[in-house]
């Protein structure tokens, strides 16, 4: 090691160290837990992994957390599209409305699942206006139902669309006007100009969107919980809490929390390959 | 004048699905517990009160609860920074290192909470760390999660930072620390301004490790959650409303760094 060298091992040692201590540490502790047997202490040992297989509802968590990514993607990507597409138009009171759309971001998770809570309850807000409307009452959050996970979606999205929209707005900014300006006078509508120009220069945004989001939704857990609870609309995260807290089940929550982490670095892996590609 | 009238139509739409959950809880703060119950419930208060935030203010814990969260989230401001500022520094200007570190802190920007909440708090446990009076558990935890959303701000940050101007300071006979401390720092004010405030934020909101780590000095997000959870409308709307308080208020002041995609995560 040169002597230049030293310092730039010094200056990046304190947040190394703190990686090495909170991040690989417990990592290394939970999957140490999750492959021992915790009756006997054999390691490595599939015990733990076998109560999970011989529990429903683990695999009522394995569905929602495998549907939950893509169903949450697709909501999400057509609303912030949308959006972005909507709030590019020059008009007044744009730079308003922009902070507007941002806005539900800007709260707290925690406080945006309380006011659904109240919005999506049997007596809630949604109820009400659908009976104001003279339409029949909806259970939203009825456990194990389909509907049950597409509000957690709706929930989630209306949450974190504004992220999507951000990333998208940046990308049709960053398309030239002369491209648009070109084909407009070569004839092309306005739809052969989203369909043609504009959604294949917004591809990259709209692969960081996915990816971005994906993992985030893969790893959901205070949206399923607060809404309904641990046996609502279980999935992965909430599944361990669930074992953790209700059951003080270190060893099993640690084998469904690592289940959850193998599956997060492998999605997390194509957004790492994006990175390397710059 | 039809393209004026779908403009206006969708922007009232979309003002009014942003804002109409924020307007219930802010009523829901403000009226009655009992104005909550109703059924079919009132769109506008009928009563005004202030009774939520009193009530709040008799229970100890609404005190105790507020007073731990600005504590570990300015203890996780201050310990961020202090870790990451370096680090960010030398990525800047090293490639070659920021490669590996950059790789590492994007796995633990997207690595589930719940599956470092588990083992730490075991781990916490026999540290003695674990349901901590003053949140230290929680702040260690909070320091972790925070630790990617500076880092990536201020390497942005300083990459904007012409390196001539540090080289500059060298050759007017500055130490490499003096020219950092006197040159670069100064410069990379704004994105330390943007970093400070939103670690403040992150940890504010955070509501998986206060849940598992803190069980009964629970900071303002699990207060919320169970006073919501055991039914207490009123009362649950009226920590709502204390706690997006600052989170609006960063976050008006956060906008630039916001879109320029640092927030996500995203940024180059």
């Amino acid at each position: 090691m040169t002597p230049r060298q030293t310092p730039a091992v010094l200056l990046l040692a304190p947040v190394v160290l703190f990686l090495a201590l909170f991040l690989v540490y417990p990592i290394a502790y939970a999957s140490k837990l999750a492959f021992t047997d915790p009756l006997n202490g054999h390691f490595p040992s599939l015990a733990n992994f076998a109560v999970l297989a011989h529990d429903d509802l683990f695999w009522r968590a394995v569905r929602n957390n495998a549907l939950l990514p893509f169903l949450s993607v697709i909501v999400e990507i057509a609303l912030g599209l949308a959006l972005a597409l909507f709030l590019s138009e020059r008009f007044r009171g744009r730079r308003l409305l922009r902070m507007v759309v941002v806005l539900p971001f800007a709260l707290p998770e925690i406080v945006v699942l309380t006011m659904m809570r109240y919005v999506f309850a049997p007596r809630g807000y949604a109820n009400a206006a659908l009976l104001a409307a003279g339409l029949p009452a909806v259970d939203w959050l009825r456990p194990g139902q389909p509907l049950a996970l597409a509000t957690v979606v709706l929930v989630d999205a209306w949450h974190v669309t504004p992220v999507v929209f951000l990333m998208l707005l940046a990308g049709l900014s960053a398309i030239p006007d002369e491209i648009e300006e070109a084909a407009r006078l070569d004839g092309a509508g306005r739809l052969a100009r989203l369909r043609f120009i504009t959604l294949p220069l917004l591809r990259p945004a709209i692969l960081a969107a996915v990816l971005l989001r994906g993992v985030d939704a893969l790893r959901i857990f205070a949206t399923p919980l607060v809404l309904t609870g641990v046996e609502g609309v279980p999935v992965l995260s909430t599944y361990a809490y669930h074992q953790w807290s209700d059951y003080g089940n270190d060893a099993a929550a640690a084998a469904a929390s690592t289940t959850l982490a193998v599956l997060s670095l492998l999605v997390c892996l194509p957004l790492l390959r994006r990175r390397e590609a710059r | 004048m039809k393209r004026n009238a779908a403009l206006a139509l969708g922007g009232l739409v979309i003002t009014l699905l942003a804002l109409f959950p924020l307007a219930l809880i802010l009523k829901q703060a403000l009226t009655p517990e009992i104005e909550s119950f109703a059924w079919p419930p009132t769109w506008f208060p009928h009563t005004v009160t202030l009774a939520n935030f009193r009530t709040l203010h008799r229970t100890v814990e609404l005190a105790r609860g507020f007073g731990l969260s600005v504590l570990v989230a300015s203890l996780t401001m201050l310990s961020t920074l202090g870790l990451t500022v370096s680090a960010a520094w030398i990525a800047a200007r090293r490639p070659r290192l920021d490669r590996p570190l950059d790789a590492t802190l994007v796995i633990a920007r997207v690595f589930p909470s719940i599956a470092l909440a588990v083992p730490l708090a075991v781990i916490f446990v026999r540290l003695h760390l674990y349901n901590h009076p003053a949140g230290l558990g929680l702040w260690l935890a909070h320091t972790l999660l925070a630790i990617p959303f500076a880092f990536f701000i201020l390497r942005n940050g300083f990459r904007a930072i012409p390196v001539e101007l540090e080289e500059a300071a060298l050759l007017d006979g500055a130490s490499r620390a003096g020219a950092f401390w006197r040159v670069t720092l100064p410069l990379a004010r704004p994105s330390l301004g943007a970093a400070a405030l939103l670690v403040f934020l992150v940890s504010w909101d955070e509501f998986a490790y206060a849940l598992l780590l803190q069980v009964t000095n629970r900071p303002l997000p699990p207060l919320l959650y169970y006073l919501a959870v055991f039914g207490h409308p009123g009362l649950a709307s009226a920590v709502a409303a204390i706690m997006l308080v600052p989170a609006v208020l960063l976050i008006l002041v956060l906008e630039p760094a916001l879109r320029s995609g640092a927030l996500t995560g995203s940024g180059r």
